[in-house]
């Protein structure tokens, strides 16, 4: 079977024995091309203009290479994936098809029933529904949009137009433009001049809409002197069979405004995970990504803040754990393009079981961005000598009056501090388990509360077994 | 003036080049497979896009250059002048012209006891059972990339030194490397051998004509540093603004209980693109890497260092300084790599760079692979402009700023320069530095 596998890789269904019943309303052919393309749009009932658009970003997608550089992409076969798939409204799978593993996971993770069943794309209806629809109205009472993309671009058209492929252009690299060509779902945020959403808004709170999908194209607009901070996908394992997961997100922060996206992705190790994420933020305007990167078999993203206007600043945070079998190849992007501009960037990287962790980065400085200023931290902790530690930054500096500095180390866990924390009597499993927990500490505390809690018994599952 | 061979490289100069130096077989063979493989690869942009795409080569085609054909009445270097002045602080010296060998001499002690100072051309000559199994001779060499190739087919001149087992050279060998010839390009090839628990300093100083169309070097240094060896390497360069370094490496291999100390100084060139190599490949190994580079005008600087740990218990301290002024650009990365295995390792990377007018760019690119657990590895990169405290400081004690600048960047490049064996050329670098802060 696995020779036979284009991928190479252990799908889920054949390691776990599961049969994916196939009980799609409807379902492309395998495969891209023009048709296909036609027939999502088609399909979806969108405007001419995104009909051509996904039209333009497929041609460029066919001629474009794949990347050379970071993980290797080459057993990615894009013709033997489907590129759409209509659910029968969440009801494809029942409980007992999802793998014990999976379930185990959710139990020691502490997650409700319900949240358990929406995770592993069972479940029709997460049943805090209710608070949701509390929330929404107050939402919608401030006028803000939080809708899933597809009914975004029904429903508000002229802004999605507006912004659609603006920070994000299809030519900005071969996955993107994949993206723009079969987009489906994603979450679609408009925050009016002034307002201040105080609630993370969460992914799972659009419970009618579709689930986070494998090519999902997310938008948030912030207007001047707005507020909103996204929280996109959760600590749980996302179970899927998907075995390519390539999404979009296009941020819009304008003058004073502040936007903060935290992701926790946990994909299923046999997922390459190629996201494109960016932001531009304007004048006085604050874009911050958290960003954790658990899961998948592969993952290259790059989360960006382009800095166009004086004062901007971008922070980025970024923990990334591998474990056997997983090249995690995340990093960070700040392009300083105006005057009195800030960065900072905190990676923490941990690499066991023959995993490969890293970081690779870009901070660049162009003519006329004077007294901006960018400071760039990677730690890298290796805990066995068969793991494998990469940081791979650049620094690309234009203007004298700039301040840019990086640095980087990578160590094992100290005996001292074992030693320490032994001689105190803990266990020499919990003992490892705090050190990492405190080495990740300085992005996990930035996690709202129940995703920090979570964050750290996901740490502690995957660190079983790492001592003796 | 010397004048330049027409018609470009070709296979044919490379047979006529073996011929004229009565080369061994062995030798014509290698420079044969070069060219092949010269005449199949593509330019290093198509190869290795990651590591070239930083400075662009344009239209330049290596093809077209021509060797230069003699020495008589090539103008000599200034450096030739200070270097002769300081006899007395060297245990040897050798000459390199246009691409052939005008002059050596080494102490009559070094002499009696095996020491070997000599142009490569004649080593191949006269010690091939020292020579044939070391010099470029890793499987990848010719294929690395273009211009290894071109250099393996076409090296012309350098020196050739080796040491005994247990022989100490007391004061720095110096070898100069001059190129007069307009429009021709040269691939000196430095072979350094130091035998178990010896120790030698060589110094290579490289410079050539401050004007006329453009020439190309594309040269090679390999040391080999041989259990428990100490060698210092210090390479100073000083192109005129027409010469265009391609492709060209300082390779160490360090064994056991060895340790390397490499210092690299550019200055001049209109471009330069050059890679450090220290691979550390037995246990207890160390190495040192110091760099200063300063573009001015137009210049191009691109430098790759990379620290290869292989063994366990190596370390490797790399400190790279660099200044940009004008228009010009430098490009630093480094790279270290601790392969399985290496435990123990001790490996430090730090850059910093300084950027003195509006204009000028500096890329840093510090990069760890690192696939052991147990080591300590850091890497620090820092950029920024004239501290203006600093400038404010010496000009609240009546120092004009121009001068304050200079003596800022001085100190900045204090610690490296320090360590360049040779009071003369240590004040001469200087006056060079002040020069290019005008």
């Amino acid at each position: 079977m696995a020779a036979t596998n284009p991928l190479g890789v252990e799908l889920d269904h054949y390691k776990w024995g599961f049969r994916d019943p196939e009980k799609y309303v409807f379902k492309a052919r395998k495969g891209l091309d023009r048709e296909i393309v036609e027939m999502i749009s088609s399909m979806k009932g969108e405007p001419e203009w995104m009909r051509a658009y996904r039209l333009h970003s497929f041609e460029h997608f066919t001629r474009r290479p794949l990347p050379t550089w970071g993980a290797d992409l080459t057993r990615i076969d894009f013709n033997d994936i489907y590129y759409y798939l209509k659910p029968t409204d969440g009801k494809g799978h029942t409980w007992e098809d999802v793998p014990e593993g999976i379930k185990r996971t959710f139990d020691r993770l502490g997650i409700p029933e319900a949240e358990k069943k929406y995770l592993a794309g069972v479940g029709a209806q997460y049943e805090s529904e209710s608070v949701y629809h509390n929330l929404k109205e107050e939402w919608e009472g401030l006028g803000v949009i939080f809708l899933d993309t597809d009914s975004a671009l029904r429903e508000h058209p002229d802004i999605v137009r507006e912004y659609f492929g603006t920070v994000v252009p299809p030519e900005d690299n071969k996955l993107a433009a994949l993206n723009t060509a079969v987009w489906s779902g994603g979450s679609f945020i408009y925050v009016p001049a002034g307002v201040r959403v105080e609630i993370p808004l969460q992914a799972y709170f659009r419970i009618n809409a579709e689930k986070a999908g494998q090519f999902e194209r997310t938008m948030i607009i912030c207007e001047p002197g707005s507020y909103v901070h996204y929280v996109e996908g959760c600590t749980a394992p996302i179970y899927t069979t998907d075995l390519l997961h390539s999404a979009v997100v296009e941020i819009v922060v304008k003058e004073g405004a502040r936007c903060r996206y935290t992701t926790i992705q946990n994909w299923s190790t046999n997922t390459y995970n190629l996201v494109t994420k960016r932001a531009v933020a304007y004048r006085d305007a604050t874009m911050e990504w958290v960003d954790g990167n658990i899961g998948s078999k592969v993952t290259m993203k790059y989360p960006s803040v382009y800095m166009v206007e004086p004062g901007a600043r971008a922070e980025i945070l970024s923990v990334v754990f591998a474990g056997k079998g997983q090249h995690q190849d995340p990093g960070a992007k700040v392009v300083h393009a105006a005057p009195d501009t800030q960065s900072s960037v905190v990676s923490k990287s941990i690499a066991r079981e023959g995993g490969r962790a890293g970081y690779r980065g870009l901070v660049k400085v162009y003519p006329g961005a004077v007294r901006s200023k960018s400071a760039v931290r990677c730690d890298a902790l290796i805990l066995d000598d068969h793991s494998r530690s990469d940081t791979y930054p650049y620094m690309e500096i234009e203007e004298m009056d700039a301040s840019v500095v990086h640095e980087a180390t990578v160590s094992k866990v100290s005996d001292d501090q074992l030693f320490y924390l032994m001689s105190r009597g803990v266990s020499a499993g919990e003992a490892m388990n705090m050190i990492v927990r405190g080495f990740i500490e300085p992005v996990v505390k930035e996690l709202p509360l129940e995703y920090a809690v979570e964050m750290n018994r996901l740490i502690a599952l995957e660190m079983e077994g790492s001592v003796g | 003036m010397a004048r330049g061979s027409p018609g470009g490289l070709t296979r044919a100069t490379i047979e006529a080049q073996s011929a004229r130096m009565r080369e061994p077989d062995w030798v014509h063979a290698r420079r044969m497979a070069a060219w092949d493989a010269y005449e199949r690869l593509p330019m290093p942009a198509v190869t290795h896009p990651q590591t070239w795409r930083r400075t662009d080569l344009g239209t330049m085609d290596p093809g077209e250059f021509c060797l230069p054909s003699g020495t008589e009445g090539a103008s000599r270097p200034r450096f030739i002048g200070t270097i002769a002045r300081e006899a007395e602080q060297r245990s040897g010296l050798i000459t390199h012209l246009d691409g052939g060998m005008a002059g050596s001499e080494l102490e009559a002690s070094a002499v009696q006891q095996g020491v070997l100072f000599l142009d490569l051309a004649t080593a191949v000559r006269d010690h091939p059972d020292l020579v044939r199994d070391v010099l470029m001779a890793t499987d990848s060499w010719p294929g690395e990339h273009r211009f290894r190739s071109l250099h393996a087919a076409l090296w012309t001149g350098g020196t050739f030194v080796y040491v005994p087992r247990g022989v100490e050279v007391s004061l720095p060998l110096v070898s100069q490397v001059w190129l007069g010839a307009r429009g021709c390009a040269i691939f000196p090839h430095t072979l350094l051998v130091a035998e178990e628990e010896s120790r030698v300093t060589l110094v290579e100083l490289f410079a050539s004509a401050t004007d006329g169309p453009r020439t190309l070097c594309s040269g090679a240094v390999e040391l080999f540093v041989r259990t428990g060896a100490q060698v210092q390497y210090a390479a100073v360069q000083e192109w005129g603004p027409a010469m265009w370094e391609v492709g060209s490496l300082i390779r160490g291999h360090v064994d056991r209980g060895a340790s390397l100390r490499s210092l690299v100084v550019v200055l001049g060139g209109g471009l330069v693109k050059v890679d450090v190599e220290s691979h550390l490949l037995g246990a207890g190994a160390s190495s040192e890497m110091l760099g200063v580079y300063f573009g001015t005008g137009a210049q191009r600087v691109d430098l790759h260092a990379l620290q290869d740990h292989r063994a366990p218990g190596a370390s490797s301290d790399l400190l790279y300084r660099g200044a940009v002024k004008d228009s010009a650009r430098s490009v630093f990365s480094g790279l270290i790599r601790v392969e399985p295995g290496a435990q123990k390792t001790n490996a430090f990377q730090v850059n910093r760079n300084l950027i003195l007018s509006r204009g000028a760019r500096s890329d840093s690119i510090p990069m760890l692979e690192i696939m052991a657990d147990d080591l300590r590895c850091t890497h620090g990169s820092a950029t920024s402009h004239l501290d203006d405290e600093q400038v404010f400081y010496l000009m609240s004690r009546g120092i004009p700023r121009k001068r304050a600048a200079f003596m800022i960047v001085e100190g900045f490049f204090a610690d490296v320069f320090d360590r360049i064996p040779g009071a003369r050329v240590r004040s001469y670098l200087r006056a060079r530095v002040a020069e290019k802060m005008i």
